[in-house]
């Protein structure tokens, strides 16, 4: 029996997806959140759910590790991955933000240096822009490196902005909307076109 | 020395060199079928001619070289354009079509892929003709090629380089713009296409032809209806019947199962004008092959040649292959061992001259040669000794007494293997 394997980040997204994918038909009843199992079928076996880390789902994607993937933007942006973007499942919106100390604006004489987990979405940003930066890849406490001398702004994603405000950090410039994205690989999806499109099409239909 | 050890990563050892030796030979055989004749370009190409044509390699991409008169080379970053610049130089009549294949290694570095600048192609070129009939052989040679390989579920996805230019035309778009609409229909990302379009205020019916590209997916025949619906102008429609007639040609060849259209397939190469197509096999997430329809190339070379081609990444297929357990695993690659004693050297060293007449591979050693029998894979041993003469395969020993008894025991035993 064929299958499609379908790759999850760990955390916040995974409950949420797996609540859409049930909605749609797709149950994956050994699921529970504190299982540590890391592959799961569903019922009828066309689906194998395999659990990575949120930043390396684009990667299996990407090689065909993974037919499908279901992970943020962010990481997508970042990964710079070649694969298809097919749906927005609309769960984990949040913003990729520009933010530093109030005093601080992105007209300075000197050369911007900026903290960021996303260190390529950062310099794409700026030379869009024109302005010259150098980047430091952090991979957590952003909000901690302007704060400290390490950085002079930061570039990460915000929710709600409370972390940034109570760091004493304000907004200064707004890069893109961010929502979770189902990506699928180039291959599987010409090679294993029936299944993927009978999932993309159940998780649609209930979307709507 | 220690640190050359780290960085020899591309170095092909030798069980690896024989598969990919037995892989490229596959391809060229297939390719001489079809009237393609080998060919060779120069390793060395000029900068110049690459850096004054735009869209095809990005400049920084490119390893340079400088030569003892200060003239700044390149390491072949390309095959298509130096055999397309060879022909237009050669100025070789071409009147019946000229076909040509090559392997040759194409250098490339990116900052991505730093450990990663030289990668084997495997491909074909065929000129003088722009016919329907001419595009679909190619494609057909292509799906051959990969069925030859032993791939199972593969797709060749089929598009048009011509469609999305006409219609990209239409929208003005600064440079910036339009590798961002590249980069979200090569993404077939729906939810952004919408956006930024708006953003460039383009009216209604060019807003939902460039929205309807990414879904002009799937069985071609309904892909032809849907995009000939949609088409803005007359060349667009031209376009669609030149993908509808190719495919009536590809259904002659029986290899319609094997072929998918998609009219968001872009490839990054500014010189394709006509067909273009990529074949996928399965779980490989790259194209494992790629080409097209290159009718103008020849005018940056002053003079019009038509010409369709396309290219196998040989390790991308090794790759693939292997993942697929689709490489024959022979680790032995000798047919006999020879002992001998001193006292039979003579024997010896004939009787091994003897077989490798016959196309046998042998290796002879003296018999104090105190080596440890298991450390080489052979298919039969066989032993020159004072007392008597033997031979040993997987089954037996037996004697022999002349050549004629070994040749017959050694085919026997490579029988049994």
């Amino acid at each position: 029996m064929d299958y499609v394997t379908l790759a999850l980040a760990k955390g916040r997204t995974a409950e949420s997806t797996i609540e859409l994918l049930n909605n749609a038909g797709i149950d994956f009843p050994d699921f529970h959140t504190k299982s540590r199992k890391l592959v799961f079928y569903n019922t009828d076996q066309t689906v194998k759910l395999i659990f990575v880390k949120a930043v390396d789902v684009p990667t299996y994607v990407e090689k065909g590790a993974a037919d499908i993937g279901v992970v943020g933007k962010d990481n997508i942006l970042e990964s710079q991955a070649d694969i298809y973007e097919i749906l927005d499942l609309k769960l984990g919106r949040c913003q990729f933000v520009v933010a530093g100390k109030p005093e601080t604006t992105l007209e300075s004489t000197q050369k911007l240096t900026i903290a960021s987990k996303y260190p390529t979405v950062a310099k794409s940003h700026f030379q869009q822009k024109g302005i010259p930066i150098e980047t430091i890849k952090l991979n957590g406490s952003v909000e901690l490196a302007p704060l400290i001398g390490l950085a002079d702004i930061i570039v990460d994603i915000v929710e709600t902005g409370t972390t940034i405000n109570e760091n004493g950090l304000k907004i200064i410039d707004e890069i893109e909307d961010i929502s979770t994205r189902l990506i699928v690989n180039k291959a599987s999806f010409t090679t294993k076109s029936a299944l993927i499109h009978e999932l993309i099409n159940k998780l649609k239909s209930v979307m709507e | 020395m220690d640190q050359y050890l780290f960085d020899s990563t591309k170095d092909t050892s030798v069980g690896d060199f024989q598969v990919r030796d037995n892989l490229i030979s596959i391809l060229k055989n297939r390719f001489s079928t079809y009237g393609y004749k080998q060919v060779r370009t120069t390793t060395f190409e000029f900068y110049d001619l690459y850096s004054t044509m735009s869209g095809t390699i990005n400049k920084d991409e490119m390893l340079k070289v400088i030569d003892s008169y200060g003239k700044v080379l390149v390491l072949r970053p390309d095959v298509t354009i130096p055999i397309t610049r060879m022909i237009a130089s050669n100025k070789q009549r071409l009147s019946q079509g000229s076909r040509f294949f090559y392997v040759l290694d194409v250098f490339r570095q990116s900052f991505e892929q730093a450990d990663n600048k030289e990668t084997t192609q495997a491909g074909i070129e065929s000129f003088g003709e722009s016919t329907p009939e001419n595009d679909a052989e190619v494609i057909a040679l292509a799906i051959h090629t990969l069925k030859d390989l032993g791939f199972e579920s593969f797709k060749l996805e089929v598009g048009h380089a011509g469609y999305f230019k006409e219609l990209v035309n239409q929208l003005a778009l600064s440079q910036n713009e339009l590798d961002q609409l590249k980069g979200l229909i090569q993404s077939k990302n729906l939810t952004e296409i919408g956006p930024f379009l708006e953003r460039l205020s383009v009216d209604k019916e060019l807003c939902d032809a460039v929205q309807a590209i990414p879904l002009l997916y799937g069985d071609p025949e309904d892909v032809i209806k849907r995009a000939s619906k949609i088409a803005l102008n007359e060349k667009m429609q031209q376009k669609i019947k030149n993908l509808s007639d190719i495919y009536d040609v590809l259904k002659a060849y029986g290899v319609e199962d094997s072929v998918i259209f998609d009219l968001g397939l872009i490839n990054n190469m500014n010189y394709y004008s006509g067909v273009i197509f990529q074949g996928f096999v399965a779980s490989f997430g790259k194209p494992v092959l790629m080409g097209g329809r290159y009718d103008h190339l020849a005018e940056q070379f002053d003079t019009s040649i038509p010409a369709i081609g396309f290219a196998c990444e040989v390790d991308n297929l090794l790759h693939s292959m292997t993942r697929k357990n689709l490489i024959a695993n022979d680790t032995t690659s000798i047919d006999v061992i020879i002992y001998y004693e001193n006292s039979k050297q003579k024997d010896a060293l004939i009787a091994a001259n003897t077989l490798r007449e016959a196309g046998y591979r042998i290796i002879t050693y003296t018999m104090d040669d105190n080596r440890n029998i298991d450390d080489f894979s052979s298919k039969c041993i066989a032993y020159f000794q004072t007392e008597e003469n033997l031979v040993i395969d997987k089954k037996r020993k037996t004697p022999f007494t002349n050549y004629n008894e070994l040749e017959l025991l050694l085919q026997e035993g490579m029988r049994d293997n």
